[in-house]
């Protein structure tokens, strides 16, 4: 399997997660965001099997405080508390990681680490992201405000 | 008819995320119980019995797969019907957790629908409102 089909899986896996668990459209960037500034949520799991490699996930503040209200549609009273958006990219970055997995090889059988989330202002992984989405209709303000990057680092015997 | 579900997950905004899952598809009558792993799921379970368990797989202190070994070996709760939600949707995974005893098995992502047509073949449609 080519690089780039891998890389157009994860665009696939990613909108397929944010439509159907997080009630969200997402729409790919036909190229990837040159620059990932803002206040940012992220998270990193790695994978083993074959291929082995890693998947990292950066959203938005706006966009992440969204998709937990989509997510977990807590209480009138007020908005996701902002101790669970951690948790809610982990649990993204976790599904996206499956997803995408699962498109890949059904046959293969791969493990999947915990996600763990990113301490503020970590640097994102070197590069520009593999995929970019964005978050169309739900989000007012900058495009950037929308922005969802995902980098994914395959072992080099990926085929 | 009211039921009661054991959701076990380690991920807390996950079990919520059923909870929500499990009252928009129309069967709030049911009583759900939590657990973060499969140890904990079994400490709940010699106390309090549940209809169903709905279980991830990858999880600290006690996997799913591990969870399924013990309630078979258990002679009060190898009949108890266990669901598997999980990210994991290799061919090879479900193989495997069906080998252990699963009754079914839910791939996130879910549709909400999926996850309700899951409980009510499990459950054998009588606790479906």
């Amino acid at each position: 399997m080519q690089v780039s089909d891998w890389d157009d899986l994860l665009g696939t896996a990613a909108a397929e997660v944010l439509e159907t668990m997080f009630f969200t459209a997402a729409y790919p960037l036909a190229e990837p965001a040159e620059s990932t500034a803002g206040p940012r949520v992220a998270a990193h799991l790695d994978f083993a099997g074959t291929p082995a490699g890693a998947l990292t996930l950066s959203v938005s503040e706006p966009a992440v405080r969204v998709l937990a209200a989509n997510f977990l549609a807590p209480d009138e009273d007020g908005p996701v508390p902002a101790s669970q958006l951690g948790s809610v990219v982990c649990e993204l970055a976790n599904m996206i990681c499956g997803a995408l997995l699962s498109h890949v090889n059904s046959d293969a059988l791969f493990c999947l680490s915990s996600p763990e989330l990113l301490p503020d202002g970590a640097a994102p992984p070197p590069g520009r992201p593999t995929r970019s989405l964005t978050l169309g209709e739900e989000m007012e303000g900058d495009a950037e405000d929308g922005a969802i990057d995902l980098w994914l680092a395959l072992e080099p015997h990926a085929g | 008819m009211a039921f009661r579900v054991l959701i076990v997950d380690d991920s807390p905004v996950m079990r919520t995320f059923i909870r929500r899952i499990i009252a928009l598809s129309g069967m709030e009558a049911a009583e759900l119980l939590e657990a973060s792993n499969g140890l904990e799921a079994l400490n709940l379970l010699q106390t309090q019995w549940v209809d169903v368990v709905l279980t991830d797989i990858n999880m600290p202190v006690m996997d799913g797969a591990e969870l399924m070994r013990r309630l078979a070996a258990d002679e009060t709760l190898k009949t108890l019907p266990v669901v598997v939600v999980s990210t994991d949707g290799t061919a090879h995974r479900v193989e495997q957790m069906l080998g252990l005893g699963a009754r079914g098995y839910v791939k996130k992502p879910f549709q909400p629908e999926t996850l309700r047509e899951e409980l009510e073949r499990v459950l054998g449609g009588a606790y479906a409102s």
